[in-house]
Formats: C-alpha cells, structure tokens, sequence
C-alpha cells in the first residue's frame, strides 16, 4: 500500500480554497470507492484508483477550479488509471472488461456507500477494524490520518486495514446492503462505530489533548451521510442530532487554559443556538418516523440541556423520564449512572448514592462511577469518603482534562482540610 | 461457496448427564439430517474422543508422531462439517441455530479454486 498520500485535514478551513475541495473529495472518494468495489470486488484496487484520481486531482483542480461534474471527472480518471494499470498487468484481462464496460457517468441509483458503510461495520469484523475500515474507505481518511487520530503506529494501523479487507474479500462477507429483517442489528453495529469514533474525537481516552474535532467531524460527517441514505429511519437521525447538539456546545466545553469545563459551568452564551434548534428539529424528524430507539433518546436528552437556560433551570424531572426510557431500551450499567446522576437532583444525593453503590459491581473499572460517587458523597457532607473516591477515580482515567478536574478537586478539598 | 464449520466439543459433551448428551445429540441428529437433505450441509462428521487423536508433525523433512490432539482442552474438536451458503451471512445464519447448549463454532471460507 505504499501509495502516495495526500492531505485532507479537517483543520483545512471552509473559507480556504482547499476547503471546498475538501469536502468534494470527502463526498466524492467514499461514493467512488464504493462503486468501484461493488464492480470489482477488490477493495485495495478500487482504493489505489481512488487515490490515484485524487492525486490527479489535487495537481489540476486548484489551478484550474473545481470541475462542474467532479464525480465524472473522478470517475473517468479513476477508469482511465486503472486501464492504464491494467494494460500493463496482463492477468487483469476480466476487470479490464469491466472497466471498460463501465459508464463514464456515475449511474442514478442507489448510494453505493450504503454497502460501504455496512461491509465495513460487518459483525465478523473486529469492532477495532471496522472503525478503522470506515474511516478509511467512507470517510476517505488517509491510513497515516487515521494512525495520527488513534495514537497508534501507522504500521499497525496499516496491518489493520490490510487484514479486515482481506477478511472481507476471502471470508465471504457480501457486499451489500443487509435485508429487512436483518438491517436493525447490523445498523446498531455501523451507528456503535460512528458513535465510537465521535467519542474518541469528544473525550479523547489516549493522548495530550483532551478534545479532537476532527474525528468528531469526521463522525458528524458519517452519521449526516447515513441519515442521508437511509432516510426512513429515525435512528441515524438521532445520532445525528446527538452529534450536533455535542459540537454546538464545543467552544464552551473548554477554558482558555484548555481545562475541560462541566456542563454546569459552561458558558451557555457560547453555545450554538442555531445548531441546536436545528438539531431539535431533526429529533422531531425522527419522533415522526414513530419509531423510538436510544439515540433518539441520547439526543432528546441532550437538547434539553441545550435548551435549558442556566444549570438551575434544567427540567430534571423529565431528564428522569428520558433516562428511565433510555435505561428500559439499553439495559448498560453507564446508562442507569448516568440516570443517578439526575436522579440526585430530582430525589436527593442520598437515593442517588444507593443506586451508584449498587453499580459498583459492574463499573468498579470506571473512572466517571467513583468520580460521581466522590461528588455525591461531598453533598452529603462526607468529606474523607469523597476524597477516596476521587482518588479512585483519578487512577482510572487517562485523559488529560479529567485528570486535571479532579486533581484540582481534590486539592480543593485537601485546602479545606487543612483550613 | 462452501464453509468449513469446525465444533468444538461444549461443556454438555465434556460433564454433562448421559442423559443430557442423547438429548442434545438427538437434536443434532435431526437438525444435520434435515440440513443434509436440502444440500446445506456437504458434508461432515462427529469425530472421535481428542484422546485418541494422533499428531503429525513434520519437520525438515521428517516426521514425527505425538499421541494428542493438534488443539489441547476446552476447544478441542468435536465434528466438522462443510457448508454450501450463498455468503458469510448465510453461513453464519446457519451456524447459529446448531442446537447444542454451548461449545463454539468456527466458520471459515473454503478457498475454491
């Protein structure tokens, strides 16, 4: 796979001239790959015309403009690449043929990176290598991007890539959109990768920075692309939804020493309202398909905090309501915390302490379990406990903001102490 | 395309009841045969105890024989069968309703050539 590589960072700014190139090749590759894979059923090659194209691309397009039809453009440069390759590769006599069969117009039908999205995020597939799959062949993320974005060697990654798209080649995954009756689980597992990817981007778990908008936007990108092609479900809607009302509060997620701010003490004038009431009306979007489903609920909880005025004036009881709704549709320990969490403020520290005991079973690895314990404990006036908990908590995360939140806690709390 | 399906032998096979076992083993009696009769099941076999396994090992052009199995303990072989599925997920969608009570399945593309 040593191919040339170029650039598409996501900090590359909408208004530079790169910027709309930018989004036509994130656009374009993932849509061109798709349907060269579909015709030639080799994801390495159908990757390498891609690239190839792009290429091409990005040495003709700046100085002579975007064309009107990029996608034909690509198309035909990706076709013309590879009858280039081919003609000196003998042995691809068969896909010669259908290169040259194939229109010089991408064809009116159905998406092709729908059979993307799902191949990628096939179960057979380890969670790890469909997150880095789709990233690569979706979202047309460069194998050294993807490396950057996870920490981890670009070899390794490489390894990743190279092995899940031999698996899906030789293990007989088939490259298709799943039927009916099996679409609701195997959706699940696409809307998981790009929940976990928007996750790693929101609250990195490895590194310096506490915060990567980047993989936050390539997930945002993802989920947008997903709700485009499958409009009649309302799931991919709200994570949609869910990712936008996350980035409206982004700026303010952040104090300008770069510590992480609690949503209680964030800035609410800083946040996107446009971004939220459009976020809102995708939610309701969603609640009319008639269908409800967790993201939905995630999202529904998050544009109540968003629409909430301050910190004092959000509507716990009917947070409550949406937890319990969520907690009956995703029976996770993370969600039924998360609804103590808001049960403190609707019925009292003390009925929330019992049920975060009652999880310890279960999330005792978790940092944000003993983090919310040690908050709980302060309220009720139990200082030394709290402190123990925080200290917990503190061994058990790594991401560099949270750590510092709850080192300065506990230096608080020491201050007291001491006087 | 064909699959290989290789079964490991569950905890019914290795501590459960004489009882149990002729349950078990009737169900998979009944599920093969009729998987057989309708040409999904190519082929295959319950394989004797891994006990009595023999190993061959070859090494710079000798031989050499070791009296076990190639997979020691709890995923020790217990029956293989080949699979005749339009796809992986045809595959795997027949592979999951093998009615034994626990034990693991591995499914893997037969290379055809």
């Amino acid at each position: 796979m040593a191919k040339p590589r170029f650039a598409l960072s996501s900090s590359v700014s909408d208004s530079s001239p790169y910027g709309r190139l930018e989004r036509v090749f994130r656009e374009e590759a993932g849509r061109l790959t798709a349907s060269l894979v579909r015709l030639l059923g080799d994801f390495d090659l159908a990757e390498d015309l891609v690239s190839d194209a792009l290429v091409e691309a990005l040495e003709h397009w700046p100085r002579e403009g975007v064309p009107d039809r990029p996608a034909s453009w690509l198309l035909t440069t990706a076709k013309r690449k590879g009858l280039d390759r081919f003609r000196r590769e003998a042995k691809y006599r068969e896909k010669l043929e259908i290169l040259t069969a194939m229109p010089d117009a991408p064809r009116a039908e159905p998406d092709d990176r729908l059979r993307l999205i799902f191949t990628c995020c096939h179960p057979a597939l380890a969670r790890e290598a469909q997150i880095a799959l789709t990233l690569r062949a979706v979202a047309g993320l460069t194998t050294e991007e993807i490396a950057r974005a996870f920490l981890l060697p670009v070899e390794t990654l490489a390894q990743r890539i190279v092995r899940a798209k031999r698996k899906i080649v030789t293990s007989g995954v088939p490259y298709r959109v799943p039927p009916a009756e099996e679409l609701r689980p195997r959706l699940e597992s696409v809307l998981a990768v790009i929940y976990l990817v928007f996750n790693e981007g929101y609250l990195a778990t490895a590194g310096d920075v506490p915060l990567r908008r980047d993989l936050a936007q390539d997930a945002e990108w993802l989920a947008g692309l997903l709700a485009r092609l499958l409009p009649d479900d309302p799931e991919p809607l709200g994570l949609l939804a869910l990712i936008r009302l996350h980035l409206a509060r982004w700026t303010a997620r952040l104090d300008a020493a770069g510590q992480l701010v609690t949503l209680e003490e964030q800035d609410r004038s800083q946040w996107n309202q446009e971004l939220i009431s459009r976020s809102v009306e995708l939610i309701e979007r969603a609640s009319r398909l008639g269908r409800v489903g967790p993201y939905q609920v995630e999202a529904a909880i998050a544009a109540l905090h968003c629409e909430a005025p301050t910190w004092a004036a959000t509507d716990w009881p009917q947070l409550l309501a949406l937890y319990t709704l969520l907690a009956s549709l995703d029976a996770s320990p993370v969600v039924r915390l998360n609804r103590a969490i808001v049960l403190a403020h609707v019925a009292g520290p003390e009925a929330a302490l019992r049920e975060v005991d009652e999880l310890e079973r279960g999330l005792g690895r978790y940092y944000l379990l003993h983090a919310t314990r040690a908050a709980l404990l302060r309220q009720l006036g139990r200082a030394a406990d709290a402190v123990r908990a925080d200290e917990r908590a503190l061994a058990l995360t790594n991401n560099p903001a949270e750590r510092t939140m709850i080192e300065a806690r506990l230096l608080h709390a020491q201050h007291r102490a001491v006087g | 395309m064909k699959f290989m399906v290789l079964l490991t032998r569950g905890e019914w096979q290795e501590s459960g009841s004489q009882e149990e076992r002729e349950r078990v083993f009737g169900s998979i009696q009944e599920w093969w045969g009729k998987l057989s009769a309708s040409g999904q099941i190519v082929e295959g076999h319950q394989l004797q105890h891994p006990q009595t396994a023999t190993t061959v090992i070859i090494e710079g052009g000798q031989s050499l024989l070791v009296d076990r199995p190639l997979i020691e303990a709890k995923e020790a072989i217990g029956g293989y069968a080949i699979l005749e599925a339009a796809d992986l997920d045809a595959a795997l969608a027949v592979v999951r309703t093998f009615p034994m009570p626990d034990g693991k399945a591995e499914v893997r593309a037969v290379v055809e050539r």
